[in-house]
């Protein structure tokens, strides 16, 4: 009897152990060695962090993708696996050391070029050239198809492409119409701001591009649409500003004003020019001597005070309305312009991004995951996003579409991304987090500390030293990863010796 | 000559403890002992390859002008004393109240006890925006950290409360009966009866704060990010950044994280000494 237990015993704890390492996936090349695996359809393994647990859309946008795809390709199975934005890194590291990566995934800008320079994504330059599709059509996804702003992160200065860009965003000014239109109807300088119809009408949905004209207009306009009570505390900001925003806020700010982040090639923080000094002053005496924001918080974001309709512009993405749409059920009515033009600016501008889809370099079944990708890129996915997501496309045919003519009918707060996304610069793209890390607490010092730096008793002697601080930081991220990057292509390079 | 159980016998203890005792090694030591490894070297974990570096990342730690190790050790370090303090003076005081609770000690004990089983990211988001609306707690530099402290204290309350009033009950009632006779009032009752009584358990849940403390994490990382102004940025948190947010500094976060291990190490190795330098009344 005790022996029979012992035996019991032993088998529980083995089928335990074995029910573990499967579920881990650790034997899954044991299980594929026996041929135990195949299928009729070939797996293509797609993550996103794209979820429809936070946006019911995403699902209903991944299932007609996937009805879409597979039934031009019955040969494939897509597999959507989410992945949080958040730990996408993580995983993605992980998934690549532990030998089970997914064939194809979105990357965002955030992490493409570095995914790239560790070599966890497979070129597509290849793969482009092989291509049947002509340029002109739609299922053509070369640099040609795409708005300019659209393929700047996905390749390298050498010109090796890895990755088809999926969505075109930019930062944008996000106005609320409705305060606006109550403010113009005794004040002509915002009236100004409305486009107007065929019959010299104001459109009351729709605003211009390019309604702000420079620093010093936004500085009278956002002064103007601040709302303070009895004790004069902001009851209505005219402009609400996060300090803690850092680098987020100040970028497109930066181009306004003629300004970059970073150098092309990654190696020197370019933010503590007098262009970017002068930015930061800009940011801080709207705060401080415009009061155009009420108190710095952090708990309240930009997009929640603007839904509340207790702020009249914030910074925002072109990608935002959607959520505000749906979040006020369609009652707020906003529209977007790009930032304004800065002393030493050129004109009207923001920082722009392509989030891309991308191919791993150990994807088994390149074939499909290809087809997959340029389904996505070309048209006709552009398309789906459009229609389920709200998403503008990053390819200039997007834009002649009849969909795209109704979704501006239906949507007006989208009559101005396109050229939005066309006037900005490139979003700063080398090592964005690590580089936030160092910068933001030193933007937010400046922003919350201005007036104390200026009487020479804050944290910093003077602004200029503050980003000088913060530019030396960013640059040992800059110097540190670039080293890494060095050993990287070493490795790689005694790897195929 | 007593005769030996059978080998079956013999083996079962094993097997109950097999189990566990395999995944603590697989998870934990050997998870250690590869950390340790990897804080020698410049360690690239998707290449798989790494360049020995000697003591390097620990140098850069405690040496590099733009290592935040000691701002975090000190933000840390007021984290601990705050959640050590706040924790003591929370959770005895309840303890002690349950403990006359002449009905619905269970109830008390239950409700005290919830914070301590509710996941650390949902109470985070949920004094993110307590701490929001009441006080604004998180928009200054100075009053950040003491409002992380707080929730760790309110959600570490319960759980030590119960450790304590483990600790109270055993403690024979005839000490008290004997020392009314003597004429002792409630303060000394306390004083002479309950904390010397009370030490070993005052010991594990000190050692086990400050454990826990150092190793703060979830609600920084969801409440302030490490800010305002980097005012809250403690060790773990500097660990988590450098491991997952930079690329290619696995071996330096390896380096903090067992910096903070020796930090860790060195504190609990020294109260215990302390402690256990002085008389035990139940040994």
């Amino acid at each position: 009897m005790p022996r029979l237990k012992l035996v019991a015993g032993l088998l529980l704890a083995l089928i335990l152990v074995t029910g573990v390492l499967a579920r881990a996936g650790l034997t899954r090349r044991w299980v594929e060695d026996l041929g135990l695996q195949k299928t009729q359809r070939e797996e293509l393994r797609v993550w996103d962090w794209w979820s429809a647990s936070t946006n019911e859309e995403y699902g209903d946008y991944f299932a007609a993708l996937e009805t879409a795809f597979e039934a031009r390709n019955p040969d494939v199975d897509v597999i959507f696996q989410v992945v949080p934005f958040g730990n996408y890194v993580q995983k993605l590291s992980t998934a690549m050391v532990g030998d089970t990566p997914p064939d194809v995934f979105q990357s965002s800008v955030y992490w493409a070029e570095g995914f790239h320079q560790q070599g966890m994504l497979r070129s597509l330059n290849d793969l482009l050239e092989a291509d049947p599709a002509l340029p002109g059509t739609p299922a053509y996804v070369g640099e040609s198809a795409f708005l300019p702003s659209a393929w700047r992160h996905n390749h390298t200065e050498d010109g090796t492409i890895f990755g088809i860009p999926q969505i075109i965003d930019a930062s944008c000014l996000l106005w609320n119409l409705d305060i606006l239109q109550a403010a113009a109807a005794d004040d002509d300088e915002i009236r100004a701001m409305f486009q107007r119809d065929a019959a010299g009408a104001i459109d009351w949905t729709r605003i211009h591009w390019d309604a702000v004209h420079d620093w010093e207009h936004f500085r009278r306009l956002t002064r103007k649409l601040t709302v303070r009570d009895e004790n004069d505390d902001v009851t209505q900001a005219g402009f609400l500003l996060s300090a803690s925003s850092g680098a987020g806020l100040f970028s497109p700010w930066l181009a306004a004003n003629g300004g970059r982040f970073q150098d092309a090639a990654g190696t020197q923080a370019l933010f503590a020019s007098a262009r970017g000094i002068e930015t930061v002053e800009f940011i801080a005496r709207l705060y401080w001597v415009d009061r155009v924001c009420p108190p710095f918080r952090r708990q309240m974001t930009d997009a929640e005070m603007f839904k509340e309709r207790r702020a009249a512009v914030v910074a925002a993405g072109t990608w935002s309305g959607k959520d505000i749409t749906r979040d006020t059920m369609g009652w707020t009515h906003f529209g977007k312009t790009a930032f304004p033009r800065g002393p030493s600016g050129d004109g009207p501008s923001t920082v722009t991004w392509g989030n891309m889809l991308v191919i791993t370099q150990r994807c088994d079944n390149v074939d499909a995951a290809w087809r997959y990708v340029k389904f996505v890129g070309g048209l006709e996915g552009s398309l789906l996003r459009g229609q389920y997501l709200g998403y503008n496309g990053p390819r200039f045919d997007f834009y002649a579409t009849e969909r795209w003519q109704q979704a501006l009918r239906e949507r007006p707060y989208l009559s101005n991304v396109k050229q939005i996304c066309l006037a900005g610069d490139k979003l700063r793209h080398t090592e964005i987090i690590a580089v936030d890390h160092q910068a933001n607490p030193i933007v937010e010092s400046v922003l919350l500390h201005y007036p104390e730096i200026l009487e020479g008793r804050g944290p910093y002697p003077s602004v200029a030293a503050a980003m000088r601080t913060a530019a030396d930081n960013v640059d040992n991220v800059y110097r540190r990863y670039n080293e890494q990057v060095d050993n990287w292509l070493a490795l790689r390079a005694a790897g195929t010796d | 000559m007593a005769r030996r159980a059978p080998w079956s016998q013999r083996l079962l203890p094993y097997l109950y403890v097999g189990p566990a005792l395999t995944v603590a090694c697989l998870f934990s030591f050997v998870s250690m002992a590869i950390s340790l490894w990897v804080s020698f070297h410049d360690y690239d974990a998707f290449a798989g390859a790494s360049r020995f570096v000697g003591f390097d990342n620990y140098h850069r730690a405690l040496y590099s002008a733009d290592s935040y190790f000691w701002l975090a050790m000190r933000h840390t370090g007021v984290y601990v004393v705050l959640s050590v303090c706040g924790t003591l003076l929370t959770s005895l005081p309840l303890a002690l109240l349950c403990l006359r609770a002449k009905v619905g000690q269970a109830l008390f004990r239950t409700l005290y006890f919830l914070p301590s089983i509710t996941p650390g990211v949902v109470l985070a988001l949920v004094f993110y925006h307590i701490f929001g609306n009441y006080g604004q707690l998180l928009d200054r530099s100075w009053t950040a950290l003491p409002a992380l402290a707080l929730l760790g204290v309110w959600a570490g309350a319960g759980y030590n409360m119960v450790i304590f009033l483990a600790g109270l009950t055993e403690i024979p009632q005839i000490l008290y009966d004997a020392a009314v006779v003597d004429g002792a009032n409630r303060w000394q009752q306390f004083r002479h009866i309950t904390m010397p009584m009370l030490r070993n358990t005052l010991v594990f849940v000190t050692v086990m704060t400050i454990i826990g403390s150092f190793q703060v994490f979830t609600s920084v990382y969801i409440m302030t990010s490490g800010g305002p102004e980097r005012s809250t940025e403690v060790i773990a948190y500097s660990i988590f950044v450098n491991a997952f947010a930079v690329a290619g500094q696995m071996g330096y976060a390896s380096a903090l994280a067992w910096l903070l291990f020796g930090v860790i190490f060195v504190f609990v190795f020294l109260q215990m000494r302390v402690f256990r330098s002085r008389r035990i009344y139940d040994e």
